[in-house]
């Protein structure tokens, strides 16, 4: 569960372990006609075109890179100096998804590397309030 | 076509929006040889205003400075796209018999302070977690790097090409040629692209006067035909390949089908270089090589001009600048001043068919518009 002074980065696309020992995960939503999945999650399908096909699931926790950069000038959102993104591949839930990851050295960092999600403070708004977001992290 | 014009791009913090428009529009009006009494439709792309200037809707001001009034203006935003979707919507207005002579403009105050990045799209998914445009094009340049063996030399050689190119232009941003070492070596923004590798944010306007065939013929001697237009979205798929952009390939295909040209027919083009990789890629989604062979074109010299398919000959936004929305009309205005043979030290000799393609915005590393223009001197 986040604490009072956190907030996630983007509403509804994570799972806080609830207790001690639990893992953190995405959330998706996958169509239960012709199985797409999406992350963030949308409302309608659009192959499809049907809004009550859609139902919410865990993404899967692991992961492999599919790409990477670290990015050395300040983004605009004040993410902290270097930093490293990409793209990571679920292959259980057959999604890539956008990431920000826990290493942001070079020599740390490899397209096919296998990667945990986690969850970790990615900033701070301006009252205080710490942005948990997710990255990924290599295993 | 039968004028253009444009503003020297830049750093311009002492001009306005208008100030710059005005230039370019009266600078093509000049170029067409008409009065702006006769422009019957304007069309104006713009993409940054309404955020780095709190202006919106800035064509009919800008039109008015030139007296050009009274008639339909539209004002068009598509990102980098929008001084090509402006341009699109003109070439649309003529050939749809509606009008005989328009204007389309292009006008952008980009600039927000070296090293900056711009800070927009508070609402999507990857920004709001830290993902930038030069970041963007890294993930796609480590993937093409991967997948064909592209190296970060060749990567710096399209910078190296592009503002050796754009010594020779007098309306580029940058004059100063650079090393392969030193566009490796200048400070690394976003792993492999180093800031040599990345185009400025940049201030300026361009202009474009466009003519039924018949007008045309009775105020030039030397109209541009627009032999071909093409406007794509893109798709957004989650796991589609990122060593290559599926619209150049798309809308290509629309283009070249539309023109009744090959990737063959091309003698000088225009392309959207804001980083060093996407020009690479861009060969390859415009048909200039194979997939996978853009690393290739650049080490063989196949885009110098001289080379066998000269691609930004203008210096291209590395080096002449990225007004947003008014570089889908400078690349216009470039092609055709060098199927007019016009172009001086720069000039690629008897271009005759001419390419302009232009990527802009985008999200989950697919592009938000894409534009590709074919324009032929008769």
């Amino acid at each position: 569960m986040l604490k009072k002074n956190q907030r996630a980065v983007v509403e509804g696309i994570i799972k806080c372990p609830s207790r001690a020992g639990e893992k953190p995960h995405l959330l998706g939503n996958r169509c239960s006609s012709c199985g797409k999945v999406f992350f963030p999650k949308r409302v309608i399908c659009p192959d499809c075109f049907t809004d009550d096909t859609l139902t919410e699931f865990e993404l899967s926790s692991k992961g492999k890179i599919y790409t990477y950069t670290i990015v050395h000038y300040p983004s605009p959102v004040g993410v902290e100096v270097p930093y490293a993104y990409g793209y990571v591949d679920l292959p259980e839930s057959n999604i890539r998804v956008f990431s920000l990851f826990t290493e942001s050295d070079p020599e740390k960092l490899e397209i096919g590397m296998n990667v945990q999600l986690v969850l970790d403070k990615i900033g701070t708004d301006e009252d205080g309030t710490e942005i948990v977001g997710y990255k990924f992290k290599p295993v | 076509m039968i004028g253009v014009g444009m503003t020297e791009f830049g750093r311009h913090p002492e001009r306005s929006l208008t100030d710059m428009g005005r230039e370019a529009c009266w600078r093509a009006l000049k170029d067409a040889g008409i009065h702006p009494k006769q422009i019957q439709a304007g069309f104006s792309g713009n993409s940054l205003a309404p955020y780095l200037q709190r202006e919106v809707d800035i064509g009919q001001p800008i039109l008015r400075e030139v007296g050009i009034v009274g008639i339909p203006i539209l004002n068009i935003s598509n990102a980098c796209a929008s001084g090509s979707c402006a341009f699109r919507e003109a070439w649309l207005a003529v050939a749809s018999g509606l009008y005989e002579l328009v204007i389309a403009v292009g006008t952008e105050k980009a600039f927000v302070g070296k090293g900056a990045m711009l800070d927009i799209g508070s609402q999507d998914f990857q920004l709001m977690q830290g993902g930038v445009f030069p970041g963007d094009f890294a993930l796609k340049a480590r993937r093409h790097m991967l997948e064909f063996g592209t190296t970060k030399e060749q990567l710096a050689k399209i910078s190296v090409k592009n503002h050796k190119n754009g010594c020779l232009n007098a309306y580029s941003q940058f004059k100063k040629e650079f090393t392969v070492e030193e566009v490796l070596n200048s400070p690394m923004v976003a792993d492999p692209l180093t800031v040599l590798s990345c185009c400025p944010n940049s201030d300026g306007s361009a202009a474009t006067i466009i003519a039924s065939k018949d007008l045309a013929k009775r105020y030039c001697e030397k109209p541009i035909r627009i032999a071909a237009s093409a406007l794509r979205s893109g798709t957004y798929e989650p796991n589609r390949n990122l060593a290559l952009f599926d619209l150049d390939f798309e809308a290509s295909k629309i283009a070249y089908e539309i023109s009744g040209y090959d990737p063959q027919d091309i003698d000088v083009a225009e392309v959207h270089d804001a980083f060093t990789i996407a020009e690479i890629m861009h060969y390859e989604g415009l048909g200039f090589c194979k997939l996978g062979e853009g690393g290739r074109l650049i080490d063989e010299g196949e885009t110098e001009i001289g080379g066998r398919i000269p691609v930004n000959p203008s210096g291209g936004l590395l080096s002449r600048g990225h007004p947003v929305g008014a570089t889908g009309l400078a690349q216009i205005a470039e092609i055709v001043w060098q199927l007019r043979g016009e172009t001086g030290k720069r000039q690629v000799e008897n271009a005759r068919i001419g390419l302009a393609h232009v990527v802009g915005g985008g999200r989950e590393g697919d592009v938000g518009a894409g534009t590709i223009h074919i324009l032929a001197r008769d």
